[in-house]
């Protein structure tokens, strides 16, 4: 994390977020770099999610969440940083989608359901790069084909309900790279889907990262996941950051306890031998103590 | 595609048992058939009128034979002779027609679109006063009968502030020479209290449909990625959520439209709108049954046709549905 | 709200049930409001006439078109000199007992059809239901005009008439209740003991669906009163007693001079169907609390 001298893509620093007297962010502080995939992990309810859509600017859209303190430091495309909580609603428009964007965990209700995918991905690049109908509708076909959708030309024309929840979310993916971002969230982006295709899209996410230079902020709470793909690793805790640093380094000498515990809860092949259900592992005993 | 067939046969085979639902009561009303059609016919002319009913109806033909008769001539257009009128009831309905269905589209377009704003509204501030007036609102809306709130309009606007005119379609004493558009401007502010007083039983009940519908919408996972597309406030409202949240309206729309025809009879008697519900009370004041069944008939046709199209309006919009089924 | 000790019989359990039904309705103050409302109409209907019994129909002697401040305490008079307010207090009792029994034939033919298709399901369902789309698409107050016509404007015909065309609504509510309760665990119990399904539709599936019933007999009430206000107000009522809607339309002509004669009775309309509606919607929150608001 922020290792080197070169300036992190993103950097997160003393933020706080209170849903009424609930505090979901407390005093949250990490950096992201440019060209890796951070994992943000930690059990549900530990305010990853928060994190993220505070990043996109939508924390407060429709919620009673508010923003107490704290800086969002981005660096756009053209080299100056801004402090995203800072940004005007105008300007975050300009930046959602095209230079940050994000994909969800649901990709069965991420897509609207009365519109094609061709035009919801469309909608996206005329939106950003101010393209006619015909070349967004070309740049649409080049991105599924880029994400590998088979028989692109027809699935532009589809609704969401005729496609699989693999395909809708290799749309989503479409979708989020269509504008060439510097950053891509995803939001617990395999725990919808089967294993199988689980370990498809974790496959084409990393070499979509490869090919385009993104960082990703992966956001889950599948250690399995964050050994696959992940650079960096943040564990959170109870709207805390718990422990940060390389993904090598975590696995191989997790310094907090939680993070153990978290390691702990990978299943491993033959684990369960001559055991009839699975063990509960500290951090449920520490939690039923509490 | 064939859902849709289907449905327009569907449509079909109900338009022909109201028909025959029609016959049936006209038969089984006491009394002589023709006293209860010539109803209110007295003097002279009585009996030609009965001679010429009791001709064009077959009355010595058994009830099958009758009743084919009746259907043929109902689908030709042939709704029978009207002793008040002095001919035939199609030629008293056919103009009767088009102020009935003006009146009733604006009073709908009135009540969908300004209730859908105001739900939408209240949608995005769920726990506002404004958002809980609402349910007061429909609830009184609901409540006030058709008639006296278009008697309140006509005291409160057309007279005491007079505003606006209370009675018909045009003003008598527009000149014959008057182009179109003054005439159409004309009949728009005619038009105006009447519209209110039909819309307004179902203004209130769109709003507090459409803000549940929007409330739900608008919590749903593809807003969400709007925004995240940086879409700004406007179109991710109007582009993606209220096309959403309008397919529960839709289907309301249809199911309504016989009670909006109902309420139209009211109104149009408050205000001497010349359309078919105006021609039905004064068929029901002289007892002119033919004329009462030709209406009950092309009304409940069109309600069917209204259900029709709504039926099709909502596959247009939900492709769930327009490509789910086969 | 947990009680101390849990129900020792079935009876304690189901007024145990009632009661806090009762609480629930007694705490939400818009159905509270609808009651008293209630309440007051029901006293100026049925109270008051047993004490003004002047003939409504006595106009001898009296002004006609009397402003609203004369004629004591029955507030003007009519263009025949009658009391407004002593016509309007007779008024009552016609409406609310034309829209109740309407009510009644609503919810038992609703009741049955809906009970009936939901029960037994296939070609049953399929016929009774499009026999209910049928009455759904006639347009249910021009049908009423062509039934009073041609049968005559009398309480029983008007009943009649409103009752044929309003039922559907409640026939489809039951009907999903029916099928609802149709595969719950009681009913499989009871057909597993041997239970006739009349028994089993009578005795099991009713109870249960009863609530639903009230709640709709209570709107249906409401709806059926501005049914029979629009058709009087027509001309189809009795023009021996005089219901609202009825008095409305005889004082339209002459209203720019006698508003009080068309905004009153008006008025008992638009507070008598208010008071059903808030009273039927407080049941409803009564019984199924997650409904609530919405």
């Amino acid at each position: 994390m922020g290792i080197g001298s070169t300036q992190p893509l993103l950097s997160i620093r003393n933020l706080t977020v209170r849903f009424g007297t609930f505090t979901a962010l407390d005093n949250l502080s990490f950096n992201l770099d440019s060209g890796k995939t951070t994992a943000v992990v930690g059990e549900s309810g530990s305010g990853k999610s928060v994190t993220a859509l505070s990043v996109m600017g939508l924390v407060t859209l429709g919620t009673r969440a508010e923003i107490d303190a704290g800086e969002i430091l981005f660096e756009r495309k053209d080299g100056s940083t801004i402090d995203l909580l800072q940004c005007t609603e105008r300007e975050m428009r300009s930046i959602r989608g095209n230079e940050i964007s994000m994909i969800f965990q649901e990709p069965l209700t991420s897509l609207n359901p009365v519109y094609t995918t061709g035009d919801q991905v469309m909608e996206s690049i005329q939106l950003h790069q101010g393209l006619t109908r015909r070349s967004a509708k070309d740049k649409a076909l080049e991105m599924f084909e880029m994400v590998r959708i088979p028989r692109a030309e027809k699935v532009l024309t589809d609704y969401p309900h005729q496609l699989s929840g693999g395909m809708r979310q290799r749309v989503m993916i479409a979708m989020a790279l269509s504008c060439d971002p510097k950053l891509l969230i995803a939001d617990e982006p395999t725990t919808a889907l089967d294993v199988t295709i689980q370990a498809q899209m974790l496959g084409l996410m990393k070499e979509l990262q490869d090919q385009t230079g993104a960082s990703v902020m992966l956001i889950t709470h599948d250690m399995g996941v964050v050994a696959e793909v992940a650079d960096d690793i943040v564990v959170m805790r109870r709207s805390k950051v718990v422990e940060t640093g390389n993904v090598y380094d975590i696995f191989e000498k997790p310094e907090a306890n939680y993070t153990r515990a978290l390691l702990a809860s990978i299943p491993r092949l033959g684990s369960m031998t001559g055991k009839s259900e699975p063990e509960l592992f500290d951090l449920v005993l520490e939690a039923n103590e509490r | 595609m064939k859902a849709i067939a289907v449905k327009i046969f569907e449509s079909f085979l109900l338009i022909l048992a109201v028909i025959v639902f029609n016959f049936v009561l006209i038969y089984l009303a006491p009394g002589d058939v023709v006293d209860a059609l010539s109803g209110g016919a007295f003097g002279d002319g009585r009996e030609e009128i009965n001679q010429l009913i009791r001709e064009q109806m077959g009355l010595d033909q058994p009830f099958h034979v009758q009743l084919i008769t009746y259907i043929g001539n109902v689908l030709t257009g042939d709704f029978g002779f009207s002793p008040i009128g002095n001919r035939p009831v199609i030629e008293m309905i056919a103009p009767r027609i088009f102020p009935t269905l003006l009146l009733a589209l604006c009073a709908l377009a009135f009540a969908v679109i300004i209730g859908v704003t105001i739900g939408s509204i209240a949608a995005r501030r769920p726990t506002s006063f404004f958002s809980g007036g609402l349910t007061v609102f429909a609830l009184i809306g609901f409540a006030m009968p058709v008639f006296w709130t278009g008697i309140l309009l006509v005291l409160v606007f057309g007279v005491w502030l007079d505003w606006l005119p209370v009675s018909g379609m045009n003003n008598l004493r527009l000149s014959s020479s008057a182009g179109f558009v003054e005439r159409a401007l004309d009949t728009a502010r005619h038009l105006v209290l009447p519209t209110i007083s039909l819309g307004v039983i179902f203004l209130a009940s769109y709003a507090r449909l459409s803000r549940a519908s929007m409330l739900e919408v608008l919590q749903s996972d593809y807003i969400r990625t709007a925004r995240a597309k940086g879409l700004s406030e406007g179109p991710v409202m109007i582009k993606h959520a209220l096309r959403n949240a309008v397919i529960p309206i839709i289907t309301v729309l249809g199911m309504e439209f016989g009670v909006l025809l109902s309420g139209a009879i009211l109104v149009e008697t408050v205000f001497n709108w010349p359309g078919l519900g105006r021609l039905a009370f004064e068929a029901v004041l002289t007892r002119d049954t033919n004329v009462l069944l030709a209406i009950l008939t092309m009304v409940s046709a069109t309600v069917i046709l209204a259900n029709l199209v709504t039926d099709i309006a909502y596959r247009l919009v939900d492709p769930r549905i327009r490509i789910g089924d086969v | 709200m947990a009680t101390a000790h849990p129900p020792s019989s079935a009876l304690e359990a189901t007024s145990a049930e009632r009661y806090q039904g009762l609480r629930m309705f007694m705490a939400n103050k818009a159905a509270l409001f609808g009651a008293v409302l209630m309440a007051i109409i029901l006293f100026v209907s049925y109270i008051l006439p047993a004490i003004f019994t002047d003939d409504k129909f006595a106009y001898a002697g009296k002004r006609h078109l009397a402003p609203f401040s004369e004629n004591g305490p029955f507030f003007g008079t009519d263009y025949l000199g009658r009391g407004v307010g002593l016509i309007v207090m007779h008024g009552g009792s016609t409406t609310l007992e034309v829209a109740g029994f309407a009510a009644l034939l609503i919810v038992t033919v609703g009741a049955v059809v809906g009970a009936l298709a939901g029960f037994y399901g296939g070609i049953v369902d399929r016929a009774l239901m499009k026999v209910t789309e049928f009455f759904q698409v006639l347009p249910g107050l021009l049908f009423a005009l062509v039934v009073v016509a041609l049968f005559g404007a009398s309480t029983i015909t008007i009943v009649l008439a409103i009752g044929i065309i309003s039922w559907p609504p409640v026939a489809r509510q039951t009907r999903s209740e029916f099928l609802r309760q149709k595969n719950l665990e009681y009913v499989k119990a009871a057909r597993s003991i041997g239970a006739s399904n009349a028994r089993i539709i009578l005795r099991t599936i009713l109870p249960n669906t009863l609530p639903v019933l009230i709640v709709q007999a209570t709107l249906t009430m409401g709806a059926a009163i501005l049914f029979e206000a629009g058709l009087a107000f027509l001309g189809l009522g009795d023009p021996e007693s005089l219901s609202w809607g009825y008095y409305v339309g005889l004082n339209r002509q002459y209203f720019l001079v006698n508003w009080w004669g068309v905004t009153f009775p008006g008025f008992m309309v638009f507070i008598t169907v208010l008071s059903l509606s808030l009273i039927g919607d407080g049941i409803q929150d009564a019984i199924n609390p997650k409904l609530r608001g919405r």
